[in-house]
């Protein structure tokens, strides 16, 4: 673990690996110092923030001192129904995306279907989940030039995810789709649909 | 009792301090802007600084009151009337039932804030009554307000009966400037950019665009260099890409090398850009005062400085309070 200061209210832990994060954020969360006001995970980090009584050294040591859990054990047990979204596959970048796997877009579409997704962690916007797969058969780079504005709804791929817009936002992944789900509903009592931990399949309408 | 909006401003919202704990679903700090103009206002309402009050950027609302009301305005420099008659920002205002609030044109800086004794009373909605557009959660409707609105008032007394003050001391207000100078702490990605790059984000003068808002701040000016470099995969092609990672508040990002941008209380959470320096977090009221076409520096500062800022804030906020904390 490498830990760099972020601000003086914030520190940043990376890790080599998603599996390394998620077990370090399972530990952490179990045991924030007073003080700790958010703690994010991402792909090979754990974003801290902190304000009195915590100070940078005390965050420090605790991020040090804290062992992870262990991974396996904490999602094996997870018996969370399967979300299903309905997905129209016309995805503006689905034919860049079948050219730099060296595959047809039939062949992206059904792999996107055939895979089962868990939301590895949450955030970016309210209601985004970084979904993950085994061996994920679609790996593809972010766009050079990200988008100012993608439509709510727009199913993407970025590097070892994939992920579905909640909202209109700013984003820089590769869109294969769209889906009608409503993935934040703040009049819900629970309003992202997809939360850490839950399973994600897509299915073409 | 309740405010009757009758006109809502541009971005008329309600907010407090924040809403913590959430930033991991995407949900970020929110909270007021201008924190330190907003506690301001709820301190000459004989609020706790813990009330929500009602943000107003660029232009503000016109509202009538259903009852006897004290409130104050504090912020950005605006004409302040009642029932058309003229009234000053910083001290505290009575109302009487069927009074109308209304205001001039902004002279300068971008938010006020108007407090009302009693606070702003709409529903906490995860530990915090500031309104979240993006989410649609908190405030009214988790929207800006809209004509018609009613906005409800609490009923509260100042706190342990001491009174408010009439008005704020001038040598503690916060002041407009067209030229800001802002302290910043490098990192974490600093070293993506290259020993010119980073002279040139340290050393120009950079210009706030109208692309500014309660998520983040957009400056314009020359072009910053980053060092040429094999992405990681996943990262995408532009030398300011990174593999998605959370962002501090006041963290800077240039995503293509033009335009930093920096985020604020209504954050996204996380991204793939890199972050290459932290505005300190005493600063940040500082950025939400800012107009567009604001001449700003970012000027680099050590840990230690970083914090002395944030213990001067703490004893700015001691002297507004009267207590120790």
């Amino acid at each position: 673990m490498r830990i760099l200061p972020f601000g003086e209210g914030a520190l940043v832990a990376e890790f080599p690996a998603l599996d390394d994060v998620l077990a370090h954020f399972a530990a952490l969360s179990a045991s924030p110092p007073p003080g700790v006001t958010e703690l994010v995970p991402a792909a090979r980090t754990i974003l801290v923030t902190f304000a009195a009584p915590a100070s940078t050294a005390v965050v420090r040591q605790w991020l040090e001192q804290t062992a992870p859990h262990d991974a396996e054990a904490s999602t094996a047990e997870d018996s969370r129904d399967i979300v299903t979204l309905e997905v129209d596959y016309s995805g503006q970048d689905l034919p860049a995306v079948a050219r730099l796997l060296g595959v047809s877009e039939a062949e992206v579409v059904r792999r996107h279907q055939h895979c089962v997704w868990t939301a590895a962690f949450t955030g970016f916007a309210p209601g985004f989940a970084y979904l993950v797969t085994p061996e994920n058969p679609l790996q593809v780079p972010r766009l050079a030039e990200p988008r100012t504005r993608v439509p709510a709804g727009s199913v993407g791929l970025a590097g070892e995810f994939s992920g579905v817009y909640p909202s209109a936002s700013p984003g820089g992944w590769q869109l294969i789709g769209r889906t009608d789900a409503r993935l934040w509903d703040a009049a819900r009592e629970q309003p992202a649909l997809i939360a850490p931990g839950t399973r994600v399949r897509f299915r073409a309408v | 009792m309740a405010f009757e909006i009758l006109e809502p401003g541009l971005a008329t919202t309600v907010q407090d301090r924040g809403r913590f704990g959430y930033y991991n679903v995407g949900i970020p700090q929110g909270g007021a802007m201008d924190a330190l103009s907003a506690e301001m206002a709820n301190a000459l309402a004989g609020n706790t600084p813990a009330e929500a009050v009602l943000e107003c950027t660029y232009m503000g609302p016109r509202f009538r009151t259903d009852d006897a009301a004290v409130i104050a305005v504090t912020g950005a420099p605006v004409d302040v009337k009642v029932n058309g008659g003229a009234r000053g920002e910083w001290s505290r205002l009575e109302l009487d039932a069927g009074d109308e609030v209304s205001f001039g044109i902004l002279r300068g800086g971008t938010r006020f804030y108007i407090a009302v004794r009693g606070g702003i009373d709409v529903p906490v909605v995860l530990g915090s009554r500031s309104t979240y557009g993006l989410g649609g959660i908190g405030g009214l409707g988790g929207r800006p307000l809209r004509a018609g609105d009613l906005v409800p008032v609490g009923n509260g007394a100042a706190p342990d009966g001491s009174e408010p003050p009439q008005e704020i001391d001038p040598g503690l207000r916060p002041v407009f400037e067209k030229e800001v100078s802002v302290r910043v702490m490098p990192g974490l990605y600093d070293h993506r950019l290259t020993a010119r790059g980073m002279e040139t984000l340290l050393g120009a003068t950079w210009t706030l665009t109208p692309v500014a808002d309660r998520t983040g701040l957009r400056y314009s000016g020359p072009e910053v260099e980053w060092e040429p470099r094999q992405q990681p995969f996943g990262a995408g092609s532009d030398p300011s890409n990174i593999v998605d990672a959370g962002y501090a508040v006041g963290s800077i990002q240039i995503p293509g090398g033009k335009e930093p941008i920096v985020l604020h209380r209504d954050a996204v959470s996380g991204g793939g850009y890199a972050m290459v320096a932290t505005v300190i977090s005493a600063d940040m009221d500082l950025l939400a005062r800012s107009a567009p076409g604001t001449k700003t520096r970012f000027r680099s500062v050590s840990m230690d400085e970083a914090l002395a800022a944030r213990a001067h804030q703490r004893s700015l906020r001691a002297r507004l309070w009267g207590s120790g904390d």
